[in-house]
């Protein structure tokens, strides 16, 4: 034991054997378990029944199909808003990212719901307007276009994100050299900055596509009403038809989501290979262009964008929440309350919700942090093969669809711990377990990015004076972290809070969470009360945005994912 | 510095306070809409001050799926069931997991509403009709009014895999000589859906999204009265019932409040909330909801339970084949 702990290497011996062991726990156990009930129900022969079924293959065609035509949506609004933002001179930047970035935080199943009270016959919104389609008209929205249109919302924040953080670290001289000899703005764009934020691109691209292969909320209420199943949907209909053979049948269908995720990866490894783009010089393009004449034509369109995109679907929630039957147009005459006071007043079942939800939130963001503290110091003092492996091991969980993790939880904690004999299936705690495993990555990221930008030599200089591991970390390392856990802290709550394809399959009597409860509701045919929990839920998302904003000045650069 | 410290201990105090699930004193899984199960649950509680009561509601087969893999997990959390139809409940009770409780409310109802050793007992009366949006151009009568061109593309219904009440429905009409498989086979041609449960038909028709369905009775009547668009018929052949049996389940952890929930259920104040809710209950000598027509005037078409229970896995089939997948 001893010979592990490396020379002019501060931490204790028992640390990097604890990280480990968590890592174990949440990450390569249940994916083993994983694993190895897929390749137990291939070789009991069921497997070529699953397998056969024409329904799988419509079902992973469909994945593929919604994932990829909303990846490029994605792309395109989140080229057009990361290039439109960054490099011009647009007034209004701040609020317009911050806007833009919001559909992220909302849960799937809320934007879904949103839009769908927003189009069709069924809007009360259009009823209101007066311009509902007549009866008998689809809703265009239960559609693989409708899916796939809503995936481009959900996840172009992640594709602006990801090329924002490019696009800022361009180097301003090669522009201002081209633009002094004589290069036109276009010309600046095409041979210049549009090859340097390639990368950008196919890393968003990337990121948008494997998180539409996992969305469960969209193609769960979009999708189901029109026999539309994708796979993460099919795993939740074979689960809500249980039988003998459905833990095999999940674990194959989980095995085919990951290994479609991780070809859309491989694509954007092998699309990256071979290029080299380091860059030399100054960095931060802010402004590059000025948009003078054009200003009047792009300002209207970015804003127009963003009203389709979140104002008239939030507005048509609204509506839908405030009518007192489906199908009522909405009046001052019709308008009440009932759905909120129900909500607040009635249900036990949201007062369940809201606790469960704060409370899984909270110990997630609570519990990780505690664990992200060490491992981030000991990942980022041991620069070797085995933190590196370590830590792409923690990203594995959360760069897997959600159902996924549902599933291999399911499977580790069905049965009663052994020794132990309690059960976990069924309760809080195995939920609380899979978030522990799903957003470990999301709470380690800020607090390493911290520990980078730390200065060895205060811990050094009080390691000489004697003072202890836990000295340390209580009087140096955790004052010095505080800004970046709590971001993180926040992040991982807002995220867990939300939270549904996780909990979707996990959940019991008494665990229920918002995001159960409000596809629940609206499963139920009550959408008003269903709209009514969405409006508190986003009002709930962008107080706590902003307060992340209001934190962000004091915060290092990167750690809140929507602030450059 | 000092606000991030406040903000995590602000944090922690959300968390520890909020709690997490507090154990219960019964946990009851039942297919009802959320708002009639949380007055049901609330009526029982003011009843019997001092059961706390948690509640799970879904569709009824996806409630029997939740037991079954928790069952599987060997940790049911169960100990009453209130859900749509007494074949599922014959189902299980043939299977072994529901308790015999011999309740002194069931004086009160035809022996037909109930099993004989006290497995399970009827607590309403369900009929599945006919729901349509008053734009609609055709006011249908008969359920062969849907296969009629003026519906093609507009009937909506729920699925048998996703509600009790429409397999029961299902294995009704195909037990009617006049309508049999054929009927869903031609509303397949017609362009009929099924998906999702009896609020899913709802919503699409109160929506205008389709103009007919088939649905449970208290849901379009119920809405009516709220001002949505829609009119509910009871068709000349007849309609199917269900009748929301109550039963406690053979691992129940709570069995004395599990008990004297099927005693509350049964009982008149029970009855009575059920008939607030707009459910036609079953117990003798009680009226029917606001609504409805006279009792004797709705036609109830028999259906064999033992013969429903036996065929349910080639009904099912038989349906998806006409309704499957895209």
């Amino acid at each position: 034991m001893y010979g592990y702990v490396r020379r002019g290497n501060s931490q204790p011996a028992w640390l990097f054997p604890f990280v480990v062991t968590i890592v174990m726990l949440l990450s390569v156990l249940p994916l083993a378990r994983l694993a190895q009930a897929g390749i137990e129900a291939l070789l009991r022969g069921g497997a070529y029944e699953l397998i056969s079924d024409p329904a799988l293959w419509r079902a992973a065609w469909y994945t593929v199909e919604t994932a990829v035509l909303g990846t490029v949506i994605s792309v395109l609004l989140g080229c057009l808003f990361a290039f439109l933002l960054t490099l011009t001179d647009i007034p209004g930047s701040g609020p317009l990212g911050f806007l833009f970035v919001l559909p992220m935080m909302i849960p799937p199943q809320v934007t879904a719901l949103a839009w769908v009270q927003m189009s069709g016959p069924s809007s009360p919104l259009l009823k209101a307007l007066h311009i509902a389609p007549p009866l008998g008209s689809p809703q265009p929205l239960y559609s693989v276009g409708g899916i796939a249109l809503l995936y481009g919302v959900q996840h172009a924040p992640l594709v602006y994100l990801a090329l924002r953080a490019g696009l800022m670290a361009l180097p301003r001289d090669g522009v201002e050299a081209a633009r002094l000899s004589g290069a036109s703005g276009f010309r600046v764009f095409r041979d210049i900055i549009l090859p340097l934020s390639l990368p950008g691109v196919i890393a968003g691209a990337a990121i948008a596509f494997v998180s539409s292969i996992g969305n469960f909320g969209i193609p769960a209420i979009l999708g189901i009403p029109a026999s539309i199943f994708t796979l993460s949907t099919l795993i939740f209909t074979k689960f809500s038809s249980f039988g003998p053979r459905t833990f095999g049948d999940i674990a194959v269908l989980s095995a085919m989501i990951a290994v479609i995720s991780v070809a859309g990866l491989a694509v954007q490894g092998k699309a990256l290979k071979g290029r080299d783009y380091r860059v030399i010089g100054l960095s931060g393009a802010s402004a590059a262009f000025a948009l003078g004449r054009w200003r009047l034509a792009v300002m209207p369109l970015l804003w127009a964008i963003l009203f389709i995109m979140l104002v008239a679907p939030f507005f048509a929630l609204v509506a839908g929440a405030l009518v007192p039957a489906y199908g009522v147009p909405l009046t001052f005459k019709t308008a009440s309350l009932h759905a909120f006071t129900e909500i607040l007043f009635r249900q036990a079942v949201t007062r369940v919700a809201f606790s469960n939800s704060l409370f899984l939130a909270g110990m997630t963001a609570l519990g990780l942090l505690a664990v992200t503290v060490l491992a981030a110091y000991c990942l980022t003092r041991r620069k070797d093969m085995l933190s590196r492996i370590v830590g792409g091991l923690i990203e594995i969980p959360y760069s897997l669809p959600g159902i996924i993790v549902a599933v291999c939880f399911i499977l580790v904690f069905a049965a009663p711990l052994p020794v132990l004999n309690i059960t976990l299936y069924g309760t809080i705690w195995i939920i609380l377990l899979a978030y522990f495993s799903a957003y470990f990555a999301v709470s380690l990221k800020p607090v390493m990015s911290a520990f980078l930008q730390l200065d060895p030599a205060l811990e050094e200089a009080a390691r000489l004076s004697g003072a202890g591991f836990f000295r340390r970390l209580a009087d140096i390392i955790v004052p010095l972290i505080a800004p970046a856990a709590g971001a993180s802290v926040i992040l991982v709550f807002l995220i867990a809070c939300n939270e549904l394809t996780v909990s979707a399959l996990l959940w019991s009597a008494g665990t229920q969470t918002l995001g159960v409860v409000i596809y629940n509701l609206d499963d139920g045919g009550s959408a008003d009360l269903a709209s009514a929990m969405s409006v508190i839920v986003i009002a709930m998302v962008v107080t706590m945005m902003l307060l992340l904003e209001i934190l962000a000045k004091r915060l290092p650069k990167g750690v809140v994912p929507w602030r450059s | 510095m000092k606000t991030f410290v406040s903000a995590l201990a602000g944090l922690l105090a959300v968390a520890l306070f909020s709690g997490s699930a507090v154990a219960a004193d019964l946990v009851l899984y039942t297919s009802q809409p959320n708002e009639d199960a949380q007055a049901t649950v609330d009526g029982f509680m003011a009843a019997n001050p001092g059961i706390k009561v948690d509640w799970v509601r879904d569709g009824t087969p996806q409630i029997i799926a939740k037991l079954q893999a928790e069952m599987q997990a060997g940790a049911p959390v169960a100990d009453v069931l209130l859900i749509a139809d007494t074949v599922t409940l014959e189902r299980l009770k043939e299977a072994g997991k529901l308790m015999a409780y011999k309740s002194p409310e069931a004086a009160n109802y035809d022996p037909a509403l109930y099993d004989a050793d006290g497995y399970y007992y009827s607590t309403k009366l369900i009929t599945t009709g006919i729901v349509y949006n008053t734009a609609a151009s055709m006011k249908p009568t008969s359920w062969q009014d849907l296969t009629k061109p003026e519906a093609k593309g507009l009937v909506a219904m729920p699925s048998p895999l996703a509600s009790g009440a429409a397999l029961i429905h299902a294995q009704t009409l195909a037990g009617v000589g006049s309508l049999g498989w054929d009927f869903y086979k031609n509303l397949a041609a017609n362009g009929a859906i099924a998906s999702g449960g009896n609020g899913a038909v709802l919503k699409a028709v109160a929506s205008g999204e389709k103009a007919y369905g088939m649905i449970v009775d208290y849901m379009p009547i119920r809405e009516k009265a709220k001002g949505a668009p829609l009119e509910f018929v009871f068709p000349t052949e007849g309609v199917s019932a269900v009748t929301e049996p109550v039963g406690i389940l053979a691992s129940a952890k709570h069995v004395d409040a599990a008990k004297k929930f099927v005693d509350y259920a049964l009982s008149e104040k029970g009855q009575q909330g059920f008939l607030k809710l707009g459910y036609i209950p079953a117990r003798n000598g009680m009226q029917l909801p606001a609504g409805f027509p006279a009792r004797d005037s709705i036609k109830v078409l028999p259906l064999n339970a033992a013969e429903a229970l036996k065929n349910t896995d080639q009904d099912l089939k038989t349906f998806s084949s006409y309704y499957g997948s895209k």
